[in-house]
């Protein structure tokens, strides 16, 4: 019986090594890696206008109502978090008015757009829809001396 | 005699119940708040904020931990990222205003653990109310025997609940709520659902009486000239009845009715108290901080100097009859509303002891008068300011400026104010401002041209100077504790309204732009907001920055301390990190730039024996902190910093203080950005930990 048991913690602990290892992180990413196409910002920027401009400003600065979504007071609040929760963020709580209404493609849309006015570059592949994928890419705000 | 005491017993036992089974420090003595606890929203009713604390102090307060802490996700329909009530604690309990539905808890002061909920669902009524939210807080009133809790709901019901159960008193008003659109001197309109009027300040009471003001969206781009009025009423704490009321805007033959030419008075409305109002209980005088007429920037259809428009205004407790005002901006078109608490003052100027009241303002300036005949301390002569040229305005041709103390934030924009880190960034700065008219205090606006000006760029208008979580007072000292923002920069243009947008001549907005109507904080925000309509009005907005920097040089965001014997400053220091924006710049590498603090209008402040303290209400991610912001601790004799807590978001409620079984706690409120509404409890560790 013990011997079973040995065994089964064994084949437990080998099959752990195992999925770690085929979740092994790919290379780390963040919103200066072109996680975002231009394409797909261009399809957010009509739903930004629609749905959140009104409050946030046409040009991301903000108003009396609600905080910018460009700029240094921006870009210093979700330092360090990942797009993931930002994601989360508009897609919870926005528009103010009737959270969740909005597809997580449109989320994702006019995320994308965001992170265009913002500088961030475009790449090749659109953003994820899923949180917990976008949860794998930092917001940095300064720029890594690596990056061109 | 025997009934009495049996009741008497009854009473005696059931303290005893409370006092050894649920709240160790209730008692069944007459109320007389303690110097330990926090019984209303700005400390006292003397608008003071100050409590004579020293557990916590210079020595220690990097020692702080958190105590405890309740996120308000759950307490609405939907989390809420504008946290900015301030809680009381007396009695060994903590009240507070919490989430989107602005419920009510009761908490434990030592652990934080939920003792009674209470919310109200309004429906449609709560979610077109202009003020949403949380609010800013709740009031407490005792007589010795009951307790009581009194708030106003988002759709403008004054309600009032047990303390001890957080059941509404069913013998105040009706079932214990009063309908505060009704019985008002005017019909709120449209109806009563859907009719503009509220507040998100915490209700005031004083020997018995209820003060509630009242507060409209956000007064830039008004839909009409006409709106409700923003009257001032009183109510017995007991039954919700109304005692009195004062009319903000004079009725047809009460003083000040002319200050408003071509009938004005009858549709102009606004002109409510929305800050928080401060009592002297012993004097039985009430005063009332009263902010702008209908139409911030744009006065043309209520000429004249239009009284009580952002005047002090001194009522009598009992009756609510004025007892003397003075006008801080005749006609005003600069949005400056008396946005915080007056502060009481007994001080010694020139050897002679006066009760004073000492009102700080978005101006930057502090207004001190004799509290018992409206007097100023120093002279605030009529000084000439420009008139300016907008078709249909009127213009005053003076203004009261202050000649003591010294403005503690800049209220002008001159070409000296702008960034000058560098000589290239000041010429940028120099080729945005020249789109603009500049000019000291009270330059007026001007109508927005794409040839240029845009507007008038103004400092000490809108969101800056002192706002809503006003300053702070030590009695002992006589010496004011201001924040400020000093950078808070708002161009103010003004252009032709289209009539579908509104029917005043002009409203704010940029050449160029599309009009939209701006919308105010906590604005369709709130539990049971109705969904957006579909044609969405563009944003007037323009960056007034350089790659991120702020336009104007630092300091961006200021606390002053000033002596109000003397009327002088005792010091002033930059609060809040220097922005990363700033830090990080590329354009700045190379310069030692000291701490510039931050350019935020929404800080509030905390005095104890020894400290003045603040939290910041902007983010940094610094060498010595990951991302959040902190709760900074000032030497209030000096200045100087003795002391920093990380908080995990911006402080967006002012802190308070209080003790329980012998130890200090502080409490914030959190949010912003990422971060949902938090309270958070610091205290010392415990000794031999």
């Amino acid at each position: 019986m013990r011997q079973a048991l040995l065994i089964a913690a064994l084949s437990a602990m080998v099959s752990a090594f195992g999925s770690l290892s085929a979740q092994a992180p790919a290379e780390s990413r963040s919103v200066w890696d072109g996680v975002y196409t231009e394409e797909q910002a261009k399809r957010g920027e009509p739903i930004y206008q629609k749905e959140c401009a009104s409050c946030h400003g046409d040009m991301l600065t903000g108003g009396e109502s609600a905080p910018p979504l460009t700029g240094g007071a921006f870009q210093a609040n979700w330092n360090g978090l990942t797009l993931g929760d930002l994601f989360d963020r508009i897609r919870k709580t926005m528009p103010q008015r009737a959270p969740g209404r909005l597809t997580r493609q449109q989320n994702a849309d006019v995320l994308a757009f965001l992170l265009s006015v913002n500088k961030f570059p475009a790449g090749k592949a659109e953003l994820y829809r899923q949180s917990e994928m976008l949860k794998e890419i930092r917001f940095e705000t300064k720029k890594p001396a690596t990056k061109n | 005699m025997f009934p009495s005491e049996v009741k008497s017993a009854s009473l005696l036992t059931v303290c005893l119940l409370i006092v050894f089974l649920l709240l160790p420090s209730v008692t069944c003595a007459q109320f007389h708040p303690k110097d330990t606890e926090w019984p209303s929203y700005a400390a006292d009713l003397a608008g003071t904020r100050y409590r004579p604390l020293d557990q916590i102090n210079a020595s220690n307060f990097n020692e702080l931990e958190i105590a405890w802490r309740i996120k308000t996700d759950n307490f609405g329909d939907r989390p809420e990222y504008k946290l900015e009530g301030t809680p009381l604690m007396v009695n060994g309990v903590l009240y507070t205003t919490a989430g989107s539905r602005r419920a009510v808890i009761a908490l434990d002061p030592e652990t934080g653990e939920l003792l009674w909920i209470h919310g109200e669902r309004e429906g449609k009524r709560g979610g077109a109310a202009p003020r949403q939210l949380s609010g800013r807080g709740l009031a407490y009133w005792s007589d010795g025997k009951e307790e009581r809790i009194l708030y106003v709901t988002p759709g403008f019901r004054l309600i009032c609940l047990d303390a001890k159960t957080g059941m509404r008193i069913p013998s105040f008003g009706r079932d214990g709520a009063v309908d505060l659109k009704l019985n008002d001197d005017q019909d709120i309109f449209p109806d009563l659902e859907t009719g503009e009027i509220g507040i998100q300040s915490a209700p005031v009471v004083a020997k018995d009486t209820v003060i509630i003001g009242a507060a409209f969206r956000e007064g830039m781009t008004p839909r009409s000239m006409r709106n409700n009025k923003g009257y001032v009423r009183g109510f017995d704490v007991r039954t919700g009845k109304r005692l009195w009321i004062f009319h903000t805007i004079p009725k047809k033959g009460e003083f000040g009715y002319d200050t408003w030419e071509k009938g004005s008075a009858e549709y102009t409305g606004n002109t409510g108290v929305w800050t928080q109002i401060t009592v002297d209980e012993q004097l039985g005088l009430v005063y009332l901080p009263v902010e702008s007429p209908t139409s911030d920037f744009y006065g043309g259809h209520r000429p004249g100097n239009n009284l009580f428009g952002e005047t002090l205004v001194c009522v009598d407790l009992k009756t609510g009859q004025r007892k003397w005002h003075f006008q801080l901006v005749h006609h005003p078109l600069w949005d400056m509303d008396i946005s915080s608490a007056p502060i009481l003052a007994d001080i010694t100027v020139d050897g002679r002891l006066i009760k004073a009241v000492a009102q700080p303002s978005k101006q930057g300036f502090l207004y001190v008068f004799d509290r018992v005949t409206g007097k100023p301390i120093w002279p605030i002569p009529e000084r000439p300011v420009e008139v300016g040229d907008v078709p249909g305005e009127w213009y005053s041709p003076t203004q009261p400026i202050p000649t003591k103390p010294p403005a503690y934030s800049r209220n002008g924009v001159s070409i000296d104010d702008l960034i000058d880190f560098t000589p290239l960034l000041r010429e940028r700065a120099k080729e945005i401002a020249e789109k603009y008219h500049l000019g000291p205090v009270y330059t007026p606006p001007t109508v927005s041209k794409l040839e240029r000006p845009l507007g008038t760029l103004t400092l000490g208008t809108a969101s800056g100077g002192t706002n809503w979580p006003g300053g702070s007072y030590d009695p002992e000292t006589h010496v004011a504790y201001l924040y400020a923002c000093n950078s808070c920069i708002e161009p103010i243009g003004l252009v032709l309204s289209p009539k579908e947008i509104s029917d005043l001549d002009y409203i704010a907005g940029t050449a160029g732009k599309e009009v939209e109507i701006l919308r105010g904080p906590g604005e369709n925000a709130g539990a049971d907001s109705q969904p957006p309509p579909k044609k969405r009005p563009r944003s007037q907005w323009v960056p007034l920055n350089i790659d991120g920097l702020p336009l104007v040089k630092p300091p961006y965001g200021t606390i002053t301390a000033i002596n109000l014997d003397k009327g002088e400053f005792v010091w002033q220091v930059a609060h809040g990190e220097t922005p990363d924006v700033v830090r990080n710049s590329d354009l700045l590498q190379g310069l030692t730039i000291p701490r510039t603090g931050q350019e935020t209008y929404n800080v509030g402040t905390l005095v104890t024996k020894s400290l003045v303290i603040a939290g910041e209400a902007q983010v940094t991610t610094t060498a010595d902190h990951p991302r959040g912001a902190m709760l900074r601790a000032y030497d209030k004799a000096t200045g100087k910093e003795v002391g920093a807590v990380y908080m995990p978001g911006p402080q967006s409620g002012s802190p308070m203080t209080y003790v329980v079984h012998g130890k200090q706690y502080i409490v914030v409120a959190v949010s912003g950005g990422p971060y949902s509404g938090e309270y958070i409890a610091y205290t010392l560790p415990s000794e031999g930990e």
